[in-house]
């Protein structure tokens, strides 16, 4: 057995990492006051996620080995995240609608499909890093590569309007009243086989 | 005359030699690293080892089928798949371009004229062929360290289309693949006469995993304790009516609106309470019982099958193996163990 100080020590050393990941993943959900904590911890909870972050590694430049040797350790292990799920709150859901425009004026409307319900929870997952604004560079590029996957199965549609936005659900209360959820569009894009227009 | 002082009041003269000050630090602190090490290194049976690699087994294979129609569709480059495997490899890459990715597979593939298509096909088969091994027990180790690094590249390739699942799958294989396989219960050990392991090393790597579950439940209780829907039942209700989780018809729930609110606080304490109670002998059984069925209901009721069985193999290898059932006594208890700072409950079977 490799002595017991070698494995001591990674444990403490994996252990450390865990600590920081959760803690930078609790303080970053006090920092955006989606806590029921009062607002005034925000500004400190930000500093504490920072800290979190630095101690991850993530202030150091993108090329720096340290960084890199700790992000690499953290996938590896699978520790890169919190365990936050489902925490605080849950918000509304996210959908994207896709309008397909045929050549012969047809019109139908389609979402992004996969055949089993494994796959069903990848596409929720893909949408809500969506909605994030962290992702906000990648927006375009994975709707418009949504809208090829369409494409190639319905290479008679002329154009294709991809609309993202967010649903709100009714309270149980509302939903005994009748109420049903509501659909807030978020952006839109255009794509067309040619060209591609965007609106916003 | 003097009669000196009583032998329980020390002298001061001792009480502040310096020498003898530390002296006595440093025999509290060797006293405290063995306890330490003692709770660290508790001899074990490999029969939660066992338990570990069948469940894992299991998971590998159950991940494997349920993608088995959206494989390609999920990994393939853009152009061929939904998004393109290429966003989710940039993004990995970006923390670091040491970890794993399909695309490192693809090109070893293209070296030898392989296409993407069968690389990934091949992929897909020999995490299947992998996960099969494990439920086996046949060689163990590599099967291990293979079914971990294709679950990897498939996890960290397919980045943006990732859920929790792939976490605990991925943090699950880690542990798996580094611990002391192969188990007596593994065809590895019928068929090549494998030595039993190191009792204490098996003891260190399930100490290991019950640490990092308390670690994932205390956090995820305590995120949850911070949101107001969990105290109304509201987070619930919207869990369970939003896609892709809405199995159950929002009619049926309604008629239960009333055990929400319980339901949402016993999750956030069930929760919160685990690195506390799942330790202590008289509440294990209870609360391995609810960590389960509270999982067990997740995957049920929320379609999300793969998330709930790697999370009851995780409690069942770390806590559940060897748990005594409560009100049927075991034979002869023997002596009892000392408690020091570090000791547990959880004593060896």
């Amino acid at each position: 057995m490799i002595s017991k100080r070698v494995y001591v020590a990674w444990f403490g050393i994996h252990f450390f990492l865990i600590t920081a990941v959760c803690f930078a993943g609790l303080f970053s959900l006090i920092a955006e006051g989606a806590t029921i904590l009062p607002s005034a911890l925000d500004t400190y909870a930000h500093k504490a996620e920072l800290l979190a972050a630095w101690l991850l590694g993530k202030q150091a430049p993108a090329a720096s080995p340290v960084r890199r040797s700790i992000a690499t350790y953290l996938h590896a292990a699978g520790i890169q995240s919190g365990y936050t799920f489902f925490a605080p709150n849950i918000p509304g859901y996210y959908k994207l609608t896709l309008e397909l425009y045929y050549q012969d004026g047809r019109v139908e409307y389609e979402s992004p499909q996969v055949s089993g319900q494994a796959a069903r929870l990848r596409i929720n997952s893909l949408l809500n890093r969506l909605a994030d604004a962290r992702y906000e560079p990648l927006r375009e590029v994975v709707v418009k590569m949504i809208a090829l996957s369409v494409w190639r199965e319905r290479p008679d549609v002329k154009r294709i309007r991809a609309t993202f936005g967010s649903v709100s659900p009714p309270s149980m209360g509302d939903f005994e009243h009748g109420k049903a959820e509501s659909f807030q569009p978020m952006f839109s894009y255009d794509f067309s086989l040619r060209e591609e227009e965007k609106t916003e | 005359m003097s009669y000196g002082r009583p032998s329980s009041v020390p002298d001061p003269s001792i009480v502040n030699d310096p020498h003898l000050k530390a002296h006595a630090v440093m025999a509290l602190l060797r006293r405290r690293w063995r306890e330490f090490l003692e709770f660290l290194f508790p001899p074990e049976t490999d029969r939660w080892l066992a338990v570990f690699r069948i469940g894992m087994g299991l998971q590998v294979l159950g991940y494997t089928l349920f993608l088995r129609s959206d494989w390609h569709h999920l990994f393939a480059t853009a152009g061929k798949g939904l998004v393109g495997r290429e966003l989710g490899e940039a993004i990995a890459s970006f923390d670091s371009p040491l970890i794993p990715k399909l695309g490192w597979l693809v090109a070893i593939g293209q070296h030898v004229g392989l296409g993407e298509e069968t690389v990934l096909s091949i992929a897909w088969a020999c995490l299947l062929c992998f996960g099969c091994c494990l439920l086996l027990g046949l060689f163990c180790r590599l099967a291990a360290i293979i079914a971990w690094f294709l679950h990897l590249c498939a996890a960290e390739s397919g980045g943006l289309l990732a859920y929790g699942a792939d976490n605990f799958m991925t943090m699950a294989l880690f542990y798996l693949m580094l611990s002391p396989l192969p188990d007596q219960y593994s065809l590895d050990c019928r068929l090549f006469q494998a030595k039993p392991m190191d009792q204490k090393l098996l003891g260190f790597w399930r100490r290991v995993l019950q640490i990092h579950l308390c670690f994932v439940y205390f956090f995820g209780g305590l995120a949850k304790f911070l949101g107001s829907g969990w105290w109304d039942g509201s987070n619930l209700w919207r869990s369970l009516i939003r896609p892709p989780f809405n199995l159950i018809s929002p009619d049926i729930l309604v008629r239960f609106k009333y055990a929400l609110p319980i339901l949402g606080i016993s999750i956030c304490l069930i929760e919160i309470g685990y690195p506390v109670f799942i330790w202590m002998k008289k509440t294990r059984f209870l609360w391995l019982v609810c960590i389960s069925a509270m999982h067990a209901a997740i995957g049920l009721m929320m379609g999300m099958y793969l998330f709930a069985l790697v999370m009851i193999v995780l409690n069942l290898a770390s806590f559940g193996v060897g748990i005594g059932l409560p009100f049927i006594r075991r034979p002869a208890a023997g002596t009892r163990h000392p408690r020091g700072l570090f000791s547990s409950s959880n004593s060896p079977p």
